[in-house]
């Protein structure tokens, strides 16, 4: 370890480490727009340096080895002139637009100047104008007047998802961030760079104006959507932010989706379907009655129709949703699956056009859970051909026409295909109405937390367990 | 006044850069000497004992460079900077279009003593017969056995590659050169890593001017300790040195470290054009501090005179500026170069060369307001030491030291909304 | 563009593998003394062909000065506008070229003769004012000079 000092404190650094990486690691603030800790070094917004006693001037703590027994100046008046003078050329033709930019309440820029700033510019001359939509992808947009160049996004694309697709183009002042226009390849990880963005240059359109990020709140959760299983915040209105002007829809709805950092599975990264997250949790058309052949009923007759069922088959299955949680399939395991053929379903799969599997996160099993379903249950799918005469479907996406002539009880959260009814369908909740867990591909299990209450006429599965 | 000259000593002709012509002068004579007879550690050696300092606008010692140079790499590259775009410098040019194997020479003469095998000259891609006569240079050094497998017959090999600019300033800075020889855009590098260590596609590499490379042959065939003799103590040898502007004769001059800069403007170039009276010199190419005529009395054409005079010797190219001129004027000129030539890479510089030109620009326009000249002052010292590299300061210094010393010229124009010198420019003859 | 690539190909000789990326601008250059100006295409084409980022070379086309964008005239005319030759007159010479070509600084004749620029240090400091038209640098400038320089362009 090597040691030094920040102020007067004592730092250990790893071998290797920059004075910005210990000092962040020791939770001391030093600014800095360029760094990430997952991308290249930059040093071209000069805002993370430093006085060095016994060298002349500042220099850029992100570049900087720690040496034994380097004594470092952070928090003194000249270091403070100098973040004020980057502020200054930083905000020279930054549009005063927080009044209406997403990225306020999040934005260094807006809280480096408020710690290192707090003058009104001086300069007197009128902000230069650019571009304010110009269009990255289908997906995002980037304010030009607002970038700083400080070129994460071109570092994201070029060394974390590899399209490649940003570059800053032109010379001094005229210095603009562009994509290629044409033979780029798609990046199913653009979302990342409105996230590492650090001003509000970079904005997802579809977040774009619909709440200011103080009135919500991130609630841990895993994606779902493949087995990679990459943590992720799913974004709600705070309780007190609640206000019945706006309406029940409003106040109970995924706004938005962010990558959690987990250094054992996403590291600090997502893929778009990730970030799309939300409109699975608001769009998804629910299963949310309890039905019979296809005809709505209370919840006991739809029960008691399952009772009589079970009563009379003779060679029962279950198909088990490789999105039920670690949990659920601990009380399936041994609530139910005694008395039953267990097979493994498989909810999704690729769909046309998607990307299947590649270098970064995704991966080509489009389910959260296959791994802990398998490990309880085996890896056999539905065998039509053993004549079974009941088969309890637990999961989504399912067409009854492969379950043979058997009788279906439906356990589901989404209404179900068109087509033959299931003899009895039971809604259930998703995994963002309880807290629980999933074990993704390399077995590392991974939890998430209940996001909204679930609706008053739908079950959850466990609950349901009981009462077979 | 005669001296050691080290470039001046032949009388230019039709056929004088060519190879046989520069044979006659004894070129290539210093190559064979230290191939034949010479360790590489014996060459660089010479080249300390001359106490030779870098000529690209450094100064930095050559010998002291080239021993920074990491041990025990596969591979070494030697770069020559050829870039020469500093406002007021045009004596690299000279070499190439009238002794091109000087030059050759001397990149040969350095890649034996550091151990590199290819290296590189990039000239800016406007120098139309440099170019040329270089590339001639190279075809008939390589058909002459120079360069190439095997050098002379002994185990010395060295490839010479030139890339030409493509009309970027900053490209003249060295690790921004680095860049744009590597096939990117001339964005200067962060350093640590310094180039001696992680250069050019990350090997070692040293990066030297073509002055400076060209001045090797002559202290190689006369020994470095002949080359210390000449010029100051300090910063030995002779100097190209270039003087443009308002004077009678502009142009080129060899002259031994040392030399009266006062001599340089009245004697070698004549005087003031039109015999008007000195206003102002600008001592090494337009990044360096701006000297008042009273403030150049004394000062003699070496570093440590010139920077004690509050300036920099820089590239030795003087300009000259007569009374009436217009100050303000001349320092848009400057603030629209750096502007332009900005690379756009970090925050200071990008956004402070834009801003300063700017509010020259609207002072010139008759619409400089109250806390102008405040503003500029503040934005160089926002600049000056915050940048990736030099153009930042290079940027300042002229507006730091236009304002010091002219600044009752700013505070006019600001006023009144115009020149006090009717915004000349030219001398009026 | 198979033309080029013979030209390519040449140049690919000069320079070893582990260092092509270095034939960027050269292959620019190239493309640009071809084509006349230079899109995204070629930055394209160019990229393939060696086997390096397409974004890489679309940056460098666009950063560097001499590397035109736009279609350009026959002749370019590059004046320059740096401190010694604006202490040399200068903006006398460009005023002539105002009137003379009937163009500003940036534009094209209408018959596509002449494009006029303002460069910067052309290190024709000594000789000033200088300008360089195409690749031929012309120093010691006058108006009349300049009339027989351009009389003399096709």
């Amino acid at each position: 370890m090597i040691e030094f000092t920040i102020d007067d404190k004592r730092i250990e650094a790893e071998p290797g480490e920059t004075v910005l990486q210990a000092a962040l690691r020791n939770g001391i603030e030093i600014p800095h727009f360029c760094y990430h800790p997952c991308l290249s070094i930059a040093g071209n917004c000069r805002i993370c340096m430093v006085r060095v006693k016994g060298r002349p001037g500042f220099h850029p703590s992100c570049n900087m080895a720690a040496t034994p027994g380097m004594e470092i100046e952070n928090d003194c008046a000249d270091v403070t002139a100098v973040r004020k003078s980057i502020l200054e050329f930083a905000t020279l033709n930054h549009p005063a637009d927080c009044p209406l930019c997403d990225k306020a309440g999040e934005c260094r820029l807006q809280d480096y100047n408020f710690k290192f700033n707090g003058s009104p510019s001086p300069s007197v001359e009128p902000k230069r104008h650019q571009s304010k939509f110009y269009q990255i992808n289908s997906r995002i947009i980037l304010d030009r007047e607002r970038c700083i160049l400080c070129s994460r996004c071109v570092r994201f694309t070029n060394e974390i998802s590899g399209s490649g697709l940003l570059g800053i183009v032109e010379r001094g002042s005229h210095s603009r961030v562009e994509r290629l226009e044409q033979g780029g390849v798609e990046d199913a990880y653009s979302d990342n760079i409105v996230e590492i963005c650090p001003v509000g240059a970079l904005l997802s359109r579809d977040f774009l104006y619909k709440s200011r990020v103080w009135y919500l709140e991130p609630v841990a959760s895993v994606c779902p959507r493949c087995s990679r299983g990459c943590s992720v915040n799913v974004w709600r209105r705070q309780k007190n932010w609640q206000l019945r002007a706006l309406g029940k829809e409003k106040n109970l709805m995924a706004y938005r989706i962010s990558a959690r950092q987990n250094p054992e599975i996403n590291g600090p990264w997502l893929c778009s379907k990730g970030f799309d997250l939300h409109k699975l949790i608001n769009d998804a058309p629910r299963a949310l009655t309890p039905m019979v052949q296809g005809v709505p009923c209370s919840l006991d007759d739809a029960i008691a129709t399952v009772q009589h069922l079970i009563l009379d088959t003779k060679k029962p299955a279950a198909v088990v949703s490789a999105w039920a949680s670690n949990e659920e399939l601990a009380v399936f395991k041994s609530a139910v699956s005694s008395w039953l053929t267990v097979y493994s379903g498989a909810d999704q799969e690729p769909e046309v056009g998607e990307v299947v599997e590649d270098q970064l996160l995704i991966k080509a099993d489009k389910n959260p859970n296959r791994y802990s379903v398998e490990a309880l249950f085996g890896k056999n799918s539905f065998d039509a051909e053993a004549g079974h005469d009941l088969v309890l479907v637990w999961g989504d996406n399912i067409d009854y026409a492969t379950l043979g002539s058997a009788k279906v009880i439906h356990l589901a959260t989404l209404q179900p295909k068109a087509g033959r009814a299931a003899d009895v369908l039971i809604p259930i909740s998703t995994m963002f109405e309880r807290t629980g867990s999933y074990t993704n591909f390399e077995g590392k299990v991974n939890r998430f937390e209940q996001v909204f209450e679930k609706p008053e006429s739908v079950q959850h599965a466990v609950d349901v367990f009981g009462r077979l | 006044m005669t001296c050691e000259r080290v470039f001046f000593t032949f009388e230019i002709t039709e056929d004088s850069h060519l190879l046989p012509a520069y044979r006659k002068r004894g070129g290539y004579e210093a190559l064979e000497k230290a191939i034949r007879g010479m360790q590489p550690a014996e060459v660089q050696a010479e080249v300390a004992a001359s106490g030779m300092r870098g000529r690209g606008g450094a100064g930095f010692p050559t010998a002291t460079k080239w021993s920074f140079l990491a041990k025990g790499a596969p591979v070494y590259y030697l770069c020559c900077n050829a870039d020469e775009g500093e406002p007021g410098t045009f004596k690299d040019r000279w070499i190439f279009e009238h002794s091109p194997h000087l030059l050759v020479e001397g990149i040969l003469l350095a890649s034996y003593a550091l151990g590199v095998r290819h290296s590189f000259i990039y000239i800016r891609g406007e120098f139309d017969l440099s170019y040329r006569r270089l590339m001639n240079a190279l075809q008939e050094a390589r058909e002459a056995g120079l360069i190439g497998q095997s050098i002379l017959g002994s185990e010395f090999s060295c490839e010479i590659i030139v890339q030409q600019g493509a009309g970027a300033y900053v490209c003249g800075e060295e690790s921004s050169m680095l860049s744009s020889i590597e096939g990117f855009k001339g964005y200067p590098r962060n350093k640590p890593p310094f180039p001696a260590v992680k250069g050019l596609y990350q090997a070692p590499t040293v990066i030297n001017n073509v002055e400076t490379l060209s001045t090797l042959p002559w202290i190689l065939r006369n020994g470095g300790a002949a080359y210390a003799k000449i010029g100051s103590e300090k910063n030995t040898g002779t100097r190209l040195f270039g003087i443009s502007g308002h004077v009678v004769r502009p142009g080129l001059y060899e002259q031994p470290t040392g030399y009266r800069l006062k001599d340089l403007i009245y004697q070698d170039a004549g005087g003031i054009a039109g015999g008007k009276a000195l206003k102002a010199v600008i001592p090494g190419g337009s990044s360096t501090p701006i000297l008042t005529a009273e403030e150049i009395e004394n000062i003699t054409l070496d570093i440590d005179s010139v920077a004690k005079a509050g300036s920099m010797l820089g590239s030795g190219g003087v300009i000259v500026i007569a009374e009436g001129t217009c100050m303000v004027r001349l320092l848009q000129v400057l603030t629209r170069f750096y502007a332009h030539e900005s690379c756009g890479q970090c925050i200071p510089c990008r956004e402070g060369t834009a801003w300063m030109d700017r509010i020259v620009k609207r002072i010139l326009a008759g619409k400089g307001v109250a806390g102008d000249l405040e503003r500029l002052e503040g934005i160089t010292v926002g600049i000056t030491g915050n940048t990736i590299c030099a153009l930042g300061a290079a940027a300042s210094m002229p507006v730091a030291s236009f304002l010091k010393k002219f600044k009752h010229e700013f505070a006019y124009f600001i006023e009144h909304g115009r020149s006090l010198n009717d915004g000349r420019l030219e001398v009026q003859l | 563009m198979s033309c080029l690539t013979d030209k390519f190909d040449e140049l690919r000789k000069i320079y070893p593998e582990e260092i092509k990326s270095s034939m960027v601008l050269p292959l620019l250059q190239l493309t640009l003394k071809e084509k006349g100006h230079l899109t995204e295409s070629d930055a394209l084409f160019i990229a393939d062909y060696l086997g390096v980022p397409a974004m890489q070379v679309k940056e460098a086309m666009t950063w560097y000065t001499m590397l035109y964008r736009a279609p350009v005239g026959r002749h370019v005319v590059k004046v320059c506008r740096s401190i010694a030759c604006s202490l040399c007159g200068e903006e006398r010479l460009i005023a002539h070229l105002i009137k003379k070509l009937g163009i500003e600084p940036g534009a094209t004749t209408p018959d596509g003769r002449f494009t006029l620029l303002e460069v910067e240090c052309l290190a024709s400091c000594g000789t000033a004012p200088a300008m360089q038209v195409n690749d031929t640098y012309h120093e010691q400038l006058t108006e009349e000079k300049i009339d027989r320089i351009l009389e003399e362009l096709s």
